[in-house]
């Protein structure tokens, strides 16, 4: 009878660790916060009321900017299951930020897939950050808006001067999808210390304003509204892989 | 860990005190074993999910479907029957009145009778005339232009267009989680009452793509239970001589998009999968449909403006424009039919109609 109470206590140790899914139950572990900042050439997006203006001096507000994180990896280790997606949602404060468990290390980069692989968007109806209730999903022409941008701009010259920049298309030449790798700046910042049972926080800013220039030269007047995939689309993609850096990271 | 401290404490309680704390622990622990184990998108298994799974079964003779369309949703009767129900709901529908068989009727091989455009929220019309919904599990693009890759999502795009169903998802959710019936019906379905856009969706396929056309009077010819009169095995020789190629038997299609010569619609101009590709070399090219049936789907072609068979033969025969750039290689010279071939082909085309579809009361409201 003694021996009893050890033995359960084995057994749930043992199958609690074969529920476990991605995290080895010996390994130390802590808290990782990815947080995304949203910004215009460094200050923070004001959504509606922001003015903001391009390099060629077009002036613009912004209503809406969304975009998919998927594949967050640590200096090479994965910490997120590749089925496991984010829609990062200026409007939404909430998705801005999200946390994972992380092994006890020193980390100098982050990286992460911009967009949804061409998996899914071949495979039929998703859910979660996938659910094409998010309004990021095509039902003329199937696939995922991989970046939203919407707002308005004196300079467009369709209905309600209205500027839209929905990047999707995952396949062949056109393939927006990018993976972003940054390396934190370890002069000025310290690197990511994951410590067990505690959290750090990384601060990625994705300034909106390299989505008009880097390769290719994107003007208002000329293209107000890019809404399906091309050429186009994979230009002002080439241009916004750039649009973010580590800024700060916090070990709590 | 903290094995040890747990056993030196047990060491100085009581045998009762242990017999209880040993209830306890057990309960606890079953208790952290479900949540440790549940997963946020596996049905959850309370003991009533017994749904009753039924095969896809491919018609002999048939090529196996390009994509198994049911690998990540497993046909249930009950996702079949839940995918029936919201077939024939209206309130899929803005106002109530366009379920998707209003443009998608049993008898006439789920096409729109003697319609070329299908009516649509408040009046409108469509710009396309609606396909017959049969032998979908083996189609991997669906639309005129194939601009949607999996059979699951294809609903969004009559729902949500306002020409045609005119409603958001949300609000369709919202009226199936205010029903007596759906709650439970999802729940059978798929082992959880989230009524949300993937199960409703999955639902859907489980229907439309369970529809198979395979019991013509030329599927009972092919499988020696039945035999052609002259007209009709002349019209068929003719068929395999002259059609073939892009109507490509079992299925008569051969699910490639083509250009076959028409003229542009001024009022619609619809240039058909360049809108998908962005390619100018798919210019006019529309799906190659299934000839299944094709006595109940007419009109004819992707604007519906040929409303009889024996004027769609005419237009291979003499209608085809032959200067369009992207006209298919196999139509520049038309296609030499004679009067009396013509008469035979109807008669062949005739023996595609499947009444054992049409009339099945497992497809029907």
């Amino acid at each position: 009878m003694k021996t009893i109470y050890p033995s359960l206590f084995c057994f749930a140790v043992i199958l609690m660790a074969g529920c476990q899914k991605s995290i080895n139950e010996e390994m130390q572990t802590g808290t990782l916060k990815v947080t995304f900042k949203n910004t215009v050439k460094g200050n923070q997006m004001a959504l509606n009321s922001g003015n903001y203006s391009n390099q060629h001096g077009e002036q613009y507000t912004i209503s809406k900017f969304k975009y998919y994180i998927s594949n967050i990896s640590v200096t090479g280790v994965p910490i997120v299951p590749n089925s496991l997606y984010f829609l990062v949602d200026e409007g939404n404060p909430a998705s801005l930020s999200f946390s994972f468990d992380v092994p006890v290390n020193k980390y100098h980069a982050v990286s992460f897939t911009l967009g949804v692989d061409s998996t899914r968007n071949v495979s039929g109806a998703q859910t979660g950050a996938l659910d094409p209730l998010n309004d990021m999903f095509w039902t003329w022409s199937s696939g995922y808006i991989m970046t939203k941008m919407e707002g308005t701009s004196p300079q467009s010259t369709v209905v309600n001067n209205k500027v839209e920049y929905h990047i999707g298309g995952f396949a062949g030449a056109n393939n927006v999808l990018k993976t972003i790798s940054l390396t934190i700046p370890v002069s000025t910042i310290s690197p990511v210390e994951i410590r067990e049972g505690k959290t750090s926080e990384v601060f990625i800013e994705a300034d909106f304003d390299k989505w008009w220039q880097g390769t290719y030269d994107l003007k208002i007047a000329g293209n107000p509204a890019v809404t399906h995939p091309g050429a186009l689309a994979k230009s002002i993609s080439d241009n916004y892989a750039g649009m973010f850096s580590i800024v700060d990271i916090k070990n709590y | 860990m903290p094995a040890c401290s747990v056993l030196l404490i047990l060491k100085i309680i009581s045998l009762k005190i242990r017999i209880i704390l040993f209830f306890c622990f057990t309960v606890l622990l079953s208790a952290i074993l479900i949540s440790a184990c549940k997963k946020n998108d596996v049905p959850v298994d309370d003991g009533t999910y017994n749904p009753t799974y039924i095969n896809f079964t491919i018609p002999a003779g048939w090529p196996a479907p390009a994509t198994d369309i049911f690998v990540n949703n497993r046909l249930t009767e009950e996702g079949f029957q839940l995918g029936k129900k919201l077939f024939y709901d209206g309130r899929l529908s803005k106002d109530g009145n366009f379920p998707c068989a209003s443009c998608h009727q049993q008898f006439a091989a789920f096409a729109t009778y003697d319609h070329d455009f299908s009516h649509g929220f408040d009046n409108s019309f469509t710009t396309r005339n609606a396909p017959g919904l049969f032998n979908l599990a083996w189609m991997t693009k669906f639309h005129w232009d194939g601009g949607v890759n999996h059979i699951e999502v294809q609903p969004l795009a009559p729902i949500t267009t306002q020409n045609e169903m005119a409603e958001t998802i949300e609000n369709v959710l919202n009226k199936l989680k205010a029903d007596t019936d759906y709650p439970r019906m999802f729940k059978s379905a798929f082992g959880n009452s989230n009524i949300n856009s993937q199960q409703m969706l999955k639902a859907l396929a489980q229907f439309m793509g369970t529809i198979v056309s395979s019991n013509s009077k030329y599927d009972k010819v092919q499988r020696g239970e039945a035999s052609f009169t002259a007209s009709e095995q002349n019209g068929y020789n003719l068929f395999k001589a002259k059609c073939e190629t892009c109507h490509k038997e079992p299925l008569f299609t051969d699910n490639s998009f083509r250009n076959n010569g028409l003229a542009v619609n001024s009022f619609l101009n619809d240039f058909g999968r360049m809108r998908i590709s962005n390619d100018k070399n798919d210019s006019l090219k529309f799906k190659v449909p299934s000839l299944r049936n094709v006595v109940l789907t007419f009109p004819y072609m992707h604007d519906g403006r040929i409303y009889s068979i024996g004027q769609a033969i005419d237009h291979y025969r003499t209608g085809i424009i032959t200067t369009q750039p992207t006209l298919d290689p196999l139509l520049v010279n038309r296609i030499a039919i004679t009067n009396t071939e013509k008469n035979d082909l109807i008669y062949f085309l005739n023996t595609l109609t499947d009444t054992t579809m049409t009339k099945a009361a497992r497809f029907a409201q």
